[in-house]
């Protein structure tokens, strides 16, 4: 018996997140009932899918590790209507296996920049040209695909020569360096 | 930018080829022959999707009376008129770099067909653009036909029935200008500006802290406009991007 209670509340929560950050328009709140409560009466239902959606979001929007966690849902089981302690441990185990696709999808809603989808490049050699002093001139062709959510991608593409390489590089490692100081700072 | 002179790949990342239509091949093989920019050109950011050799050209003329060109496709022996659509439809799908009009009227000439060079490239000239146009407001192969009969009363029923087949087989592989909008040109990296970002908190996420970096790039066109574009990265993928480039580095030193 507990252990269908527990499977539908993981049940529940999977399809909490679909409905709260992934925004998937497929699932509704009367499928879940239907699907994983259909024995409850409907106010009962809707206490518990505000109870545990309530508590999905505090644990997301603070990013809790597991310390924080087990405080949190520790505490949530001393309340009064609060959660039972089998609740807290599918919580748990459910934040465990969720958190990293949780927080990439909160990341994702504020982008709002272009991102870099892809990155594709070749290398050309020239073998034949009018003006001599391009012959064997390596040359590397880089194209950018940008894009914001939803929208088209743009291709940027550039012509870049040895030289150019080398200075991108040089700059390239001034951002790694600083990302490197940002780690230490954290 | 690298107009003239042939080109090899060395080398590549094992992505997609780019460009993804090779415009500027276009003015590679300036051999004898071959039509200059009977196909997109582009100019700075912008894409014109006629032909160089008649830039007044508009969409809408291009299915005005050509009973001039349509006689010529009546000379054209079924086989040979398909054998052409079949190289235009090549050379819309950026398959071949332009379509050789010399070759091709030294190839009509010899199977008896009486058309001269002039005549040979407004024929392949309206062709193209019929068929860019069609692509265009994505037509099917009835739609084409019944354009095509209504902007000449010279077409014969086996003229119509080539252009049916090869465009019902091959209509969809041309690369519209729709397509080509959103490329640029190949430009010149000018400058690289960068910042490391650290999003704190969001309406959503009250401890976010996502760092990320942001890049802006400033590239001049062959037209000497600069443009810049910025976008943002994860940490992974500038590691990537890292890693991409000194791949780069690598191969240009090597070749």
């Amino acid at each position: 018996m507990a252990e269908q209670h527990s499977q539908s509340l993981s049940g529940l929560l999977s399809g909490l997140v679909q409905l709260i950050y992934y925004r998937n328009s497929g699932i509704t709140e009367q499928m879940l009932k239907e699907q994983l409560y259909p024995d409850l009466p409907q106010q009962d239902f809707r206490i518990l899918l505000e109870k545990m959606a309530g508590i999905l979001r505090s644990i997301a929007s603070a990013d809790m590790d597991l310390n924080q966690l087990e405080a949190f849902l520790t505490a949530q089981t001393k309340k009064p209507n609060g959660i039972t302690p089998e609740q807290a441990t599918v919580l748990t185990k459910f934040w465990k296996s969720h958190k990293v696709k949780i927080r990439e999808s909160l990341i994702n809603q504020s982008k709002w920049e272009n991102c870099l989808r892809n990155l594709s490049w070749r290398v050309d050699l020239k073998s034949q040209s009018r003006h001599l002093d391009q012959i064997n001139t390596p040359v590397a062709i880089v194209e950018f695909e940008l894009g914001k959510n939803n929208q088209e991608s743009e291709f940027l593409c550039l012509e870049l020569n040895e030289i150019k390489v080398n200075q991108l590089l040089n700059k390239l490692a001034e951002i790694e360096k600083s990302i490197g100081a940002l780690s230490y700072i954290s | 930018m690298r107009s003239e002179g042939r080109v090899e790949i060395r080398a590549t990342n094992h992505r997609a080829p780019i460009p993804r239509c090779p415009m500027e091949r276009c003015d590679f093989h300036l051999e004898r022959g071959y039509i200059e920019g009977a196909g997109p050109q582009l100019r700075g950011a912008e894409v014109l999707p006629l032909d160089m050799a008649d830039p007044q050209t508009q969409q809408g003329t291009a299915w005005a009376g050509f009973d001039n060109v349509v006689e010529s496709v009546s000379k054209l022996p079924q086989d040979l008129f398909a054998e052409v659509c079949q190289q235009i439809m090549l050379y819309l799908q950026c398959k071949i770099p332009g379509v050789n009009t010399l070759e091709m009227v030294e190839r009509l000439q010899a199977a008896g067909v009486e058309l001269d060079l002039e005549a040979t490239k407004e024929l392949v000239h309206v062709i193209s653009l019929f068929f860019r146009s069609a692509a265009q407001s994505n037509m099917s192969a009835e739609e084409l036909i019944a354009k095509l009969a209504d902007s000449s009363s010279k077409w014969s029923k086996q003229m119509l029935q080539v252009v049916r087949h090869v465009w019902t087989e091959q209509g969809k592989l041309i690369a519209t200008p729709e397509d080509a909008k959103h490329m640029l040109t190949v430009g010149q990296l000018v400058d690289l500006e960068w910042k490391l970002g650290m999003a704190v908190s969001s309406d959503n996420c009250r401890s976010l802290n996502h760092p990320y970096v942001t890049m802006m790039l400033k590239v001049a066109n062959p037209s000497g406009e600069i443009i810049s574009r910025s976008f943002e990265m994860t940490i992974p993928q500038f590691q990537n991007l890292s890693k991409q480039f000194r791949e780069v580095a690598t191969v240009l030193e090597m070749v």
